[in-house]
């Protein structure tokens, strides 16, 4: 049995690597991040199995003429991200039917505890200021669809068989101790032209909102601009297809240019749809290091 | 989904990090290796969070991942492991006079990888022989008669096989 203590004792002594902590962290922190997806999508699919569940008694409720546009489905949900410091919360899920549109919609808020609260508000205030705005008009636009869709001697069957959804929702992007970055995305099912994308980086450290500048510098401009002429020209030959300086591509970017902090902390600048190369390209996305 | 134990096992897995890391040492032999295999047994563990039940079970729950990550590394590397290391640690188990030379330390890598893992888990974790059967997916008599021979073949007394 000695020889067996022996043993032991070579087996404790094995080194560990000091790398090792940092990339145990790094697992656990991608796989937080990943169950915070799969919540959110969980949670979404839950809504649409309930709604499911309802969708008989949905039909005797609207012929009998009561207001459909009520929210059959209100829930309020945690999703706790950071421990006490700092959450992003759905502050509204629901589904609902106004005529044949389908409205899905997970409204989000942030509780930025004692010191944001003021950040809180502001954003809380923009969201759903947002939310509620893309959700009006694009029931409007749906409206004018329909309307058209008529006019030019469709009939209602056929309408009918259109997939007429609007889905309001939102995806963190990047949550640490310093940093909470989400967007909030309004997108219809018949076109992509009113999308609504709107990003969020939020500083839990000044409480206040990221800029380009905080990670870049004062010349972040110029920065960003010669990455992503670099990475255009990168990818060009690597086959994609952006627009040329004629056709209205890339130029420069702005103070007010879109972006997300991304898993690494580095800045993730976006440009919409069409912007500065053809739709099929969807949005396009420069990390910036 | 609020109720899988996430937090207890990220918990468990930072504070017993470095017997992870010996354990996938010692089975595939290379640092950074080694240190792949836990990041993987890391991350299937939580992406599966909600598949353990008891978080009293969460040591051979977590260890069986562990192993399987392990396993499944020496499976997909054996080619290359082969062809540069052909005269590795495997090497010694042919020379019959090897088991008198060295110590016990050594001449357990000589053993078959599943027979070593049993006498780690018994003898350097100090699991009972239950909690070793169910980690490798093995019956209890099994694992007994594994370590039985292997302790044999070692040549070192026969203590350890109760519990």
């Amino acid at each position: 049995m000695k020889e067996l203590e022996k043993s032991r004792e070579t087996y404790e002594g094995i080194v560990i690597p000091g790398e090792l902590e940092g990339r145990v962290m790094e697992a656990v922190q991608s796989s937080r991040k990943k169950r915070a997806r799969k919540l959110s999508q969980r949670r979404r699919s839950r809504v649409y199995r309930w709604a499911a569940g309802i969708a008989a008694a949905l039909t005797v409720v609207t012929t009998i003429g009561l207001n459909t546009s009520e929210a059959f489905a209100v829930e309020m949900q945690n999703l706790p991200v950071i421990g006490d410091l700092a959450r992003i919360l759905t502050i509204r899920s629901y589904e609902k039917t106004e005529g044949d549109t389908q409205i899905q919609a997970e409204i989000p808020g942030v509780d930025l505890g004692e010191n944001g609260r003021e950040l809180s508000q502001e954003v809380n205030a923009q969201i759903e200021k947002m939310t509620a705005q893309y959700e009006r008009e694009a029931l409007q636009r749906a409206e004018e669809y329909h309307q058209a869709f008529i006019e030019t001697g469709g009939t209602q069957e056929e309408w009918a068989e259109h997939d007429i959804r609007i889905h309001v929702w939102y995806e963190i992007k990047n949550q640490t101790e310093d940093v909470l970055s989400f967007v909030v995305k309004g997108t219809e099912s018949w076109t992509s032209a009113y999308a609504e994308i709107r990003y969020y980086n939020l500083d839990l450290k000044s409480n206040d909102f990221l800029t380009l500048a905080d990670f870049l510098g004062a010349d972040f401009i110029e920065k960003a601009n010669a990455s992503i002429k670099a990475q255009i020209e990168e990818r060009t030959q690597a086959g994609e297809s952006f627009f040329t300086a004629e056709e209205g591509g890339f130029e420069t970017i702005t103070e007010d240019s879109s972006f997300y902090v991304n898993d690494r902390g580095n800045p993730v600048i976006v440009f919409e749809k069409y912007s500065i190369a053809p739709g099929a390209a969807g949005e396009i996305e420069f990390e910036i290091i | 989904m609020q109720q899988d134990h996430f937090e207890e096992i990220v918990e468990y897995i930072l504070e017993n990090q470095k017997k992870f890391y010996r354990l996938a040492y010692s089975n595939v032999r290379n640092e950074q290796d080694a240190m792949d295999v836990v990041q993987d047994a890391v991350c299937k563990a939580l992406e599966h969070a909600d598949s353990l039940r008891d978080i009293g079970a969460v040591k051979t729950w977590f260890y069986r991942i562990l192993m399987n990550e392990s396993m499944n590394f020496l499976r997909k590397n054996r080619r290359e492991l082969l062809l540069e290391e052909p005269l590795g640690d495997e090497a010694y188990v042919c020379d019959p006079d090897y088991a008198d030379q060295e110590d016990l330390y050594e001449r357990i890598k000589g053993l078959p990888a599943e027979v070593q893992n049993i006498i780690r888990f018994r003898f350097y974790e100090e699991l009972p022989l239950q909690e070793i059967a169910e980690i490798m997916g093995l019956n209890l008599n099994t694992v007994k008669a594994k370590l039985y021979r292997g302790l044999k073949a070692l040549r070192v007394e026969m203590e350890g096989m109760r519990g």
